[in-house]
């Protein structure tokens, strides 16, 4: 029963964290799933966020334009990776990449801002000295403090925003250079700026997502993006195997699905580590879990034509 | 799905039965990463806590971040959920998080260099004053720029090498550099970013460099031997901030012992336990006694000599 109890006593942390990626979640969503393309800027866009909200929260600006900021700054980024990819013809992985990369020295100097050294690898952001929105302290408080209303508001608010969007007609150029990029072209979408856009809404939302979770911790740090990319892509997997057969014709809850996704993640996180598995090893289990699962429709698939085909030849 | 159910309750109520002992002091330790300074510290921690209260007073739940600062969160979350009787931080990052999420559970940390720095408290009078202590892993660094001052006396230019991710090496270098220009040196730094770039920096440092001073620097610990294979040929000595980067490639050092600090900190965790402290009264307090010890190969082969009182590593 103690086991039990302290579980449920944990859950609301766990859905905290969970929806806070979730955000990101449907970041990486944006592009791994409608553009098609694996961009790996987001581990440092994650952190950008995170430096940017916490570095204007302690110079004094209201949260809700240090927020924008963060958000603003993801869209940079984003829009960094973007131009390498489609204006330098460098293949988006490496674009990524190369991005990721350049984003950690700009995340030194973002969190160094006004200090002496110029750079700083971390920063903290005391419930106690600001008013932030969300902050693991109050997550099991019965109070106007409790961070999960205002998470679970960004995550509603986040999905709704695009969800509009991608029915525009712009949001439908997106999503069309993502389905078939020549026949995108043929109808006068130029998927250039298309998926620069995508890019950009996409490593808009990670940072907002780094920005709510490096408040929620109280501290924005150099490797707080770490392998983000994984668990974005865990939490759409997994979003994908639980309600994909239902979901299936809906975009607003496909992104929906992967905010449950994330969820469901940190919530399993959080029963294995009570369960006594060595965090040692939990890199190695998150990237099979992630494996597993994107093989399985892959599996599926041969197996299926297999037979079919030793029917035909039979 | 009722397969499931029906297997996730039998474990659970497998877990329930064991986890019944009589009432023991439950303490969950929050590792930021697995390095051997940090190891060791939790090890003193725990012994400190066996040898006062005894194996069956204390339940440890050891969980270590993995090097990503994310987890601490998470991590600390279980803690909190638990209701822990107390949590000790090894390193920064899970000092932070778990100030953040809680303000009642006992906080110590361990293997934090400042902790103004580290909570963002401006007027740093020496106690935190809330639910968070706990011992710093700052080695005397004014003692170092002295024994630095007292083995190189001729040297004109002393260089700075450490990792910009890492706040403790920023601030001991901020600290030292002062003391070093006191003596009349020409400080320079060289940073770097990750492993990747510990070469090509270090190079810079030792061409422009009669002396190299590294602080208690987790990358550059990691990296001792590619620094000594720059370091080494170039002919450029290295006063280290501890033991082990010394060991790899250092001359001297003036170093404090993580193991100790631990104990250090488990010894508080046991007056915090059985309630004859008050977390928000006790300092922050700092390692005991400092040892002054060289390399004997790289001194030789550099032709260092070593003042009195220096002990071999090793020997």
């Amino acid at each position: 029963m103690q086991f039990l109890n302290s579980l449920l006593n944990s859950m609301p942390g766990a859905v905290a964290q969970g929806l806070i990626w979730g955000i990101m979640a449907i970041g990486v969503y944006i592009t791994f799933r409608i553009l098609d393309i694996a961009d790996l800027s987001v581990d440092g866009s994650f952190c950008t966020g995170g430096a940017v909200c916490v570095i204007l929260t302690i110079n004094g600006v209201p949260m809700a334009a240090a927020l924008v900021a963060a958000l603003v700054a993801g869209f940079l980024a984003g829009f960094i990776t973007g131009v390498l990819h489609t204006k330098m013809g460098i293949p988006a992985i490496l674009a990524g990449i190369l991005t990721q990369l350049a984003l950690y020295s700009v995340n030194l100097r973002i969190m160094g801002f006004g200090t002496s050294a110029g750079s700083r690898s971390n920063l903290p952001v005391s419930v106690d000295k600001y008013s932030l929105w969300v902050s693991a302290r109050y997550v099991r408080d019965l109070s106007t403090k409790n961070p999960l209303p205002v998470i679970l508001l960004f995550v509603f608010a986040v999905i709704v925003l695009t969800y509009v969007f991608f029915g525009t007609e712009i949001g439908a150029s997106l999503r069309a250079t993502g389905a078939n990029a020549q026949m995108a072209r043929a109808q006068g979408i130029n998927t250039d700026s298309t998926k620069v856009m995508g890019l950009m809404l996409s490593n808009g939302l990670v940072a907002l997502s780094g920005a709510l979770y490096s408040q929620y911790q109280g501290f924005s740090d150099i490797n707080m993006g770490r392998g983000a990319i994984v668990i974005g892509l865990a939490a759409i997997i997994i979003g994908e195997t639980l309600f994909l057969k239902y979901f299936r014709h809906n975009l607003g809850l496909i992104m929906f699905s992967c905010a449950i996704g994330a969820v469901v993640y940190y919530v399993v996180i959080q029963i294995i580590l009570k369960l006594g598995l060595s965090t040692d090893d939990l890199k190695l289990l998150t990237a099979t879990v992630v494996a597993v699962f994107l093989a399985i429709p892959n599996l599926k698939l041969r197996r299926r034509t297999w037979k079919k085909g030793g029917k035909l030849h039979a | 799905m009722k397969k499931l159910v029906a297997l996730a309750m039998a474990l659970t109520m497998c877990l329930s039965m064991t986890a019944l002992a009589e009432n023991p002091y439950r303490v969950g330790i929050c590792q930021l990463v697995q390095h051997v300074a940090l190891d060791a510290a939790t090890q003193g921690f725990k012994d400190a806590i066996v040898a006062e209260l005894g194996e069956d007073a204390v339940k440890f739940s050891e969980q270590n971040a993995s090097g990503d600062s994310a987890n601490c969160a998470t991590i600390v979350n279980g803690f909190v959920s638990d209701d822990v009787d107390l949590i000790m931080a090894n390193a920064t990052a899970p000092l932070q998080a778990a100030a953040q999420a809680t303000d009642k559970i006992p906080v110590l940390g361990t293997s934090v260099t400042d902790y103004a720095t580290a909570l963002g408290i401006e007027n740093w009078t020496g106690t935190v004053g809330t639910n968070v202590s706990g011992t710093s892993d700052l080695a005397p660094l004014d003692q170092q720029a002295a024994a630095l001052h007292e083995i190189f006396p001729d040297a004109k230019t002393v260089g700075l090498l450490y990792c910009s991710a890492e706040p403790n090496s920023v601030y001991q270098c901020d600290v030292i550099e002062g003391y070093l220009v006191g003596y009349g040196y020409t400080v320079n730094r060289y940073a770097f970013n990750d492993t990747n770039d510990v070469n090509f920096v270090t190079q810079q440092a030792a061409d422009n460099s009669d002396v190299i001073y590294i602080p208690t620097d987790n990358t550059a610990a990691a990296n001792t031997e590619a620094i000594a294979n720059v370091v080494l040929p170039s002919k450029t000595p290295v006063f280290a901030g501890e033991e082990g980067i010394c060991s790899g490639c250092g001359v001297a050092t003036l170093s404090i012992s993580y193991y100790d600090l631990g104990y250090a900190t488990g010894e508080m965790a046991v007056k915090v336990l059985k309630g004859e402290a008050n977390v928000a009264e006790m300092p922050v307090s700092f390692a005991a006694n400092v040892t002054k010890k060289f390399n004997r190969a790289n001194a030789e082969q550099l032709g260092v000599a070593i003042p009195e009182g220096y002990v071999a590593i090793g020997e």
